[in-house]
């Protein structure tokens, strides 16, 4: 009897006599416990098993590119920055280096060093907040608050240097807003070289070494490389599954310091933390490296912006971002796209929750991507007569319905 | 007497053991994220009483961050109904008190949680930093909590 039974909980119809699995769907969000942030996670389930996902998004739509035509760059940059609060930072470099790429000049070589010093700090708490993050899905609340408190003292240099906790406001065109003095520097070197350093090591061995976390996330989740190309996976996501692509490689600072994309081979959940530790540790090298080659001068110049067309991308905490946008002479813009890394990073759950053994491996999963969905929110679709919502965030169905009124 | 003590009894221990719940409607992270630097060892909330989780029909004080995006305007009161009585809301950030950058022309936000549930709290600031709302939700809750049996509770089941 037990050999024959099907997989997962049965129940016995009692009108027929008939031995069925029990299937149903599990609504996760878009208030939850797990998630921080409004989405919708459809689950379907077979006894335990996860069989189906869906994602919808579209609760946090604030409609931020549609506030930005007609803005002066000195105002947009403040949008920029509120697309997403973790990654603030890399919206508004992103948006800055678009707007300086259609102006006169270059921008102050100070300048740019202490833009990607706060880049680097900026990633090392996104990464960290990450892992708390995932750990807190995992329910291991230690690892959790520890990650978190070495996520504090991080803060703490970033508000040293730039006067706030997040949402800076630390870029301008032609550089940035306030100069640092060499002490200010030593000290947040001090800080990472003798907190985070010997933390983050403690955190990568225990989470490589500890069995329970192990359990929970070797093999769980895996991302292969079909998928990356399928979904488009970006950052530290691709970079676990062994795909080595990083776009600070081509940004300017970086190759000067020697920079190179740090991969791991297995794709699944616990290489996508490893990876993260991994280049935190990287990053407090590239920051001592900057520190040590940061040019004397001007940490801000004039530019005057002549205006054009312009894509621009970034190596944001969570991968590649990128700005399109269109800037009139003297800085108005007129239209703005904005691509942002969790679009695809989120997408890729449809694909690797379905076949994990149990509902928590799935919401596991979906931590381990780092989701950042206030970053998604893109469109919605407005049916002007009623002025009711027709479509929002569901990027496949929106394109059915075009096609099918144009074809 | 006996009920003046009684309710004195009720809010004291009312005010030494608030349940939070967070809720995001749609803002950008900022907020939630200082204020789960609230629950960390360096401002730790929970040694005022404060215990955070994040299911609505078990908890006290409703925290709302973000402005109202178009999904949340009906999704909101749906959820206030379902905390139990006494309960109060706070609205932290910018976003939450009035709608903040994103109410301006072109955004589909409403004009901050007020317009839709009644707030009892509110703490500005894009985003306000982790002291600031541990302050507001020190000073304000535990008063709040003590006083609700006198103010707004009594006999006919309110």
């Amino acid at each position: 009897m037990a050999d024959k039974a099907p997989r997962g909980v049965t129940v016995i119809d009692l009108d027929t006599g008939e031995e069925k699995p029990i299937s149903h769907h599990v609504p996760v969000g878009p208030h939850h416990p797990i998630l921080k942030e409004p989405l919708r996670i459809k689950l379907a389930i077979r006894g335990e098993e996860v069989v189906d996902c869906k994602v919808e998004m579209g609760y946090c739509h604030r409609g931020i590119e549609k506030i930005m035509e007609g803005m002066p760059w000195q105002k947009a940059a403040f949008l920029a920055e509120r697309v997403c609060g973790i990654c603030s930072h890399a919206h508004n470099m992103c948006f800055i280096g678009a707007v300086e790429s259609v102006s006169e000049g270059e921008p102050a070589r100070r300048g740019l060093f202490l833009r990607y010093i706060v880049q680097e700090l900026d990633r090392i708490q996104s990464h960290l907040i990450a892992n708390a993050a995932y750990f807190y899905s995992i329910e291991h609340e230690t690892m959790f608050v520890w990650n978190m408190n070495t996520r504090e003292r991080v803060l703490d240099c970033i508000e040293k240097i730039t006067g706030n906790r997040i949402l800076t406001g630390w870029n301008v065109v032609g550089g940035v807003r306030l100069d640092v003095d060499e002490d200010t520097l030593n000290e947040v070197i001090e800080v990472l070289e003798e907190k985070v350093v010997p933390d983050v090591e403690t955190y990568r061995k225990i989470a490589s070494n500890d069995p329970f976390i192990k359990m929970r996330s070797r093999g769980v989740g895996v991302i292969t490389e079909d998928m990356i190309r399928r979904y488009r996976v970006v950052g530290p996501q691709a970079r676990a599954s062994g795909v080595a692509q990083d776009i600070r490689t081509i940004e300017p600072v970086y190759p000067e310091v020697g920079f190179r994309p740090i991969t791991r081979d297995h794709g699944d959940n616990l290489d996508r933390i490893l990876v993260r530790y991994d280049e935190v540790l990287q990053s407090v090298e590239l920051i001592e490296r900057m520190v040590e080659e940061l040019p004397r001068g001007d940490h801000r110049v004039e530019m005057k912006v002549e205006g054009g067309h312009v894509v621009n991308r970034t190596e944001a905490p969570r991968g590649e971002l990128v700005y399109d946008m269109e800037i009139s002479r003297g800085g108005v813009v007129k239209k703005a796209t904005i691509r942002t890394p969790s679009v695809p990073n989120i997408r890729v759950l449809e694909a690797i929750a379905p076949g994990a053994p149990s509902v928590a491996d799935a919401v596991a999963a979906y931590a381990s991507l780092d989701p950042c969905v206030a970053c998604n929110e893109r469109f919605i679709v407005i049916d002007r007569d009623k002025d009711e919502i027709v479509f929002s965030g569901k990027a496949r169905e929106v394109l059915r319905a075009c096609r099918s009124k144009t074809s | 007497m006996v009920c003046c003590l009684l309710k004195k009894l009720k809010g004291l221990i009312r005010s030494r053991s608030i349940h939070v719940s967070v809720v995001n409607t749609g803002g950008c992270n900022g907020c939630d994220i200082e204020i789960l630097a609230c629950f960390t060892y360096r401002y730790d909330l929970e040694q005022y009483g404060i215990y955070y989780h994040n299911n609505p029909r078990k908890t006290d004080v409703l925290i709302v961050t973000g402005p109202v995006t178009e999904q949340w305007k009906d999704k909101l009161p749906k959820l206030y109904d379902k905390v139990p009585e006494p309960k109060a809301v706070v609205a932290v950030g910018s976003c939450a008190c009035s709608g903040g950058i994103f109410n301006q022309d072109g955004g589909r936000v409403g004009g901050g949680a007020a317009e839709f549930i009644p707030v009892d709290a509110e703490v500005p600031g894009c985003p306000p930093r982790p002291d600031e709302i541990v302050k507001a939700v020190v000073e304000v809750l535990p008063t709040f909590f003590r006083r609700w049996e006198f103010e707004r509770g009594g006999g006919d089941g309110r």
